[in-house]
């Protein structure tokens, strides 16, 4: 599905560059080790201000979804209805990430299913990660 | 300068004991403004138009001289997510109406207590002014500890919201092409406001067996109860029933939230007197005394609340809830949990406990007898699905119930002595607690 | 056979915000013989107390998202839908196989006979 564009800004810039890299990273504390997305510029857990980016597996499970019917962006009503999935990470189950789903039908979303990042670019050609339920077809709204 | 009112002033933590001002603080008089569904450009309808007529209902209400209040709480924005477009001449025709501040914006766009002092006159003695920024709930708590703290004696309280053309939130950033970065790892998937709420009734169905029909009753008594509220939207321009019918065949928005799940954005202001308990007893009105007022600061942990979280947390509200105003559950004659949107009312209530209630058990609850004449009222003011977009109608029901003037709507089933209102979101809002009596 | 779907807000002159469509129209297509009745955000009870309180018997009442079963139900030759939003009308009508028109187009077109027809 066609995404707006992305202008990165100091806060997330490690993110997309990474994405355009075709690699997810997340923020993580160098004190407490503990992971957090969104990013924020100190740790919620201890307040060290001292955050790295670390690069994931890339495997998540499908938590939860709803089906979008009336969407706020002109540019994604032309695929209405269409799925919007919460995805948990295999590093911390804590950490979630939206996706579309590219190649799982509307409405028929396997709650609990594996999932691995894949990456597609949006209008203005920055790359996001999106997210594939494992062994699902290649095919789908994605082209 | 008014300045936002310091975190200090929330009751947030666990453990507080009671409220030190518990009883001594009460509320005594209500004001609400007409409803529109839009701003139609007109002087007398501007956000700050309708804010000073719910101010004046207000003292009047209270039988209180003007010149004898001293604090002013309120809230500056006013958005209901429209905003005023970028470039676009402000009306002359408006501003020249008002005294007007250095915003050319301030009472038609957004309102400053500047621009409320300005503009009643009959205001001599404020010289306490505060905001109390989100919503109607976040200001009710600021002004109760401001006049407990004699920061006040007696405080008016002020929430407006203006609404224009076009669709909710479909004006900003949802309008242009390139998001930024931060706002992006949200607003990339095309999510309606009501998503994250339905991803969470979509989890709180999965694991207790329930579904979205099972709402009905619940949105069917609220329009009901709403229609009996002559100040709200619904009942005053469209009074029309939602029956369970109209309910389950109503368009999705984002599955499993349909449109009657969402609440309807208008224009629209409310005000209300608080004093001390001392200063309330001869006023017009009978004094509803606040017993507590409690806040939760907690945000989710990734992008959206989990199940898990939401349960936790209302749990914890509750528990500030009931020990800060020496009450059980038990107490309650009836609750007016905040309501837009309608999915996760039943969140509120099972963290209260009421009647009883155990997580999992709401949608059961509501396909009993909810009514305002039944034993277990859910919701008399009918709330935001009731009335429109406010988030305030559940305080000034309480407050109406409470002193045995609300009418049609008036709860019969029960004698109404103590409530809780509050909201909005599980996760991050404030509540307070009313008494017939300060003990 | 003519089948005609009416939005109600923005649409008819009885909508919110009021549209330009006058209900006497409605009641002209519908003694002409045209299949006639709403589809609107309103609940369905409200869209059938409208019609009721303008005397006038249409063949349907349904939800914004429910033109493909007014098509499924109704055998018409040609079915309409006239609206005035582009994402909730004007698209569903077009997916639904309906002939779309906005409300200045609907009151130009040949089986509108005029209010007092
Ligand atoms: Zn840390």
């Amino acid at each position: 599905m066609p995404k707006q564009g992305v202008v990165p800004d100091d806060l997330t810039r490690p993110f997309w560059e990474a994405a355009n890299e075709h690699r997810l990273v997340i923020q993580s504390c160098v004190a407490c080790k503990h992971l957090q997305h969104p990013p924020a510029p100190v740790c919620r857990v201890c307040g060290s201000d001292t955050v790295e980016w670390k690069e994931m597996s890339g495997r998540g499970t499908i938590y939860n979804y709803g089906v979008v019917h009336d969407c706020p962006i002109r540019l994604l009503q032309e695929d209405q209805p269409f799925n919007v999935a919460v995805v948990m990470l295999a590093e911390d189950p804590g950490i979630q990430m939206y996706s579309h789903l590219p190649g799982t039908p509307v409405d028929e979303v396997p709650v609990g299913a594996e999932v691995e990042v894949t990456f597609e670019a949006t209008a203005n050609g920055q790359m996001v990660p999106e997210w594939r339920v494992v062994g699902s077809s290649e095919g789908g709204e994605q082209a | 300068m008014t300045e936002n009112a310091p975190a200090s002033m929330y009751r947030t933590d666990e453990g507080m004991g009671l409220w030190e001002h518990r009883g001594k603080v009460a509320a005594v008089g209500v004001g609400h403004s007409p409803t529109a569904r839009r701003w139609d450009g007109r002087a007398e309808t501007c956000v700050g138009a309708i804010s000073l007529i719910a101010l004046r209902r207000a003292i009047e209400d209270a039988g209180v001289d003007p010149a004898e209040i001293d604090g002013l709480v309120m809230d500056p924005v006013t958005t209901t997510g429209a905003y005023w477009p970028k470039g676009k001449p402000v009306p002359e025709e408006v501003t020249s109406a008002f005294n007007c501040t250095d915003n050319p914006l301030d009472g038609i766009a957004g309102l400053s207590a500047e621009w409320i002092l300005k503009n009643m006159p009959e205001l001599t003695g404020i010289d306490f002014t505060m905001y109390g920024p989100g919503c109607m709930s976040n200001a009710i708590c600021v002004a109760a500890q401001a006049v407990g703290d004699g920061l006040a004696n007696t405080c008016l309280v002020l929430k407006s919201w203006h609404n224009y053309e076009g669709r909710y939130y479909q004006g900003g950033a949802n309008a242009g092409s390139d998001l930024p970065g931060t706002a992006a790892l949200h607003a990339l998937w095309g999510t309606p406001a009501c998503y994250g709420t339905a991803l969470q009734f979509a989890e709180y169905c999965r694991k207790y067996g329930k579904n979205h029909d099972m709402m009905a009753p619940f949105i069917e008594n609220s329009r009901q109860n709403g229609l009996k509220f002559p100040e709200g939207y619904w009942a005053s321009h469209r009074p029309e029933e939602i029956t369970p019918e109209d309910y389950k065949a109503a368009r999705w928005i984002a599955k499993p939230a349909n449109l009657f799940d969402n609440d309807l954005p208008i224009m629209v202001s409310a005000a209300y007197l608080y004093t001390t308990a001392e200063r309330a007893r001869d006023m017009r009105q009978k004094p509803v005394y606040i017993l507590n007022h409690a806040a939760s600061n907690t945000r989710p942990r990734s992008l959206t609340p989990t199940l898990d979280e939401v349960e936790a947390d209302t749990a914890r509200t509750a528990r500030k809830i009931y020990e800060g105003a020496g009450i059980t559950a038990a107490d309650l004659s009836f609750e007016n949990m905040y309501d837009g949107f309608a999915q996760f009312h039943q969140f509120h209530i099972e963290g209260l406990g009421y009647r009883g209630m155990k997580f999992g058990e709401a949608l059961d609850f509501y396909q009993t007898d909810i009514s305002i004449h039944g034993p277990n009222p859910i919701l008399p003011s009918g709330g935001n699905i009731g009335c429109g977009r406010s988030r305030f109608w559940m305080h000034t029901d309480c407050i109406q119930q409470i002193q045995q003037r609300a009418g049609e709507r008036q709860v019969t089933g029960v004698k109404p002595e103590v409530a809780v209102s509050g909201g909005p979101m599980p996760l991050g809002g404030r509540f307070t607690v009313w008494s017939a009596t300060p003990d | 056979m003519i089948l005609i779907s009416f939005d109600i807000d923005g649409t008819l002159t009885v909508g919110d915000p009021p549209g330009i469509l006058p209900m006497d129209m409605v009641r002209a297509v519908k003694e002409q013989g045209c299949l006639v009745g709403s589809c609107s955000d309103r609940p369905i009870s409200a869209q059938r107390a409208i019609w009721a309180s303008h005397d006038i018997e249409v063949d349907f009442t349904v939800s914004k998202h429910m033109l493909p079963d007014v098509k499924a139900e109704f055998e018409a030759d040609v079915y309409y839908h006239i609206g005035d939003r582009e994402d909730l009308d004007r698209r569903p009508a077009l997916e639904a196989g309906f002939e779309f028109l906005w409300p200045h187009e609907a009151a130009d077109m040949p089986w509108v006979e005029g209010p007092d027809a």
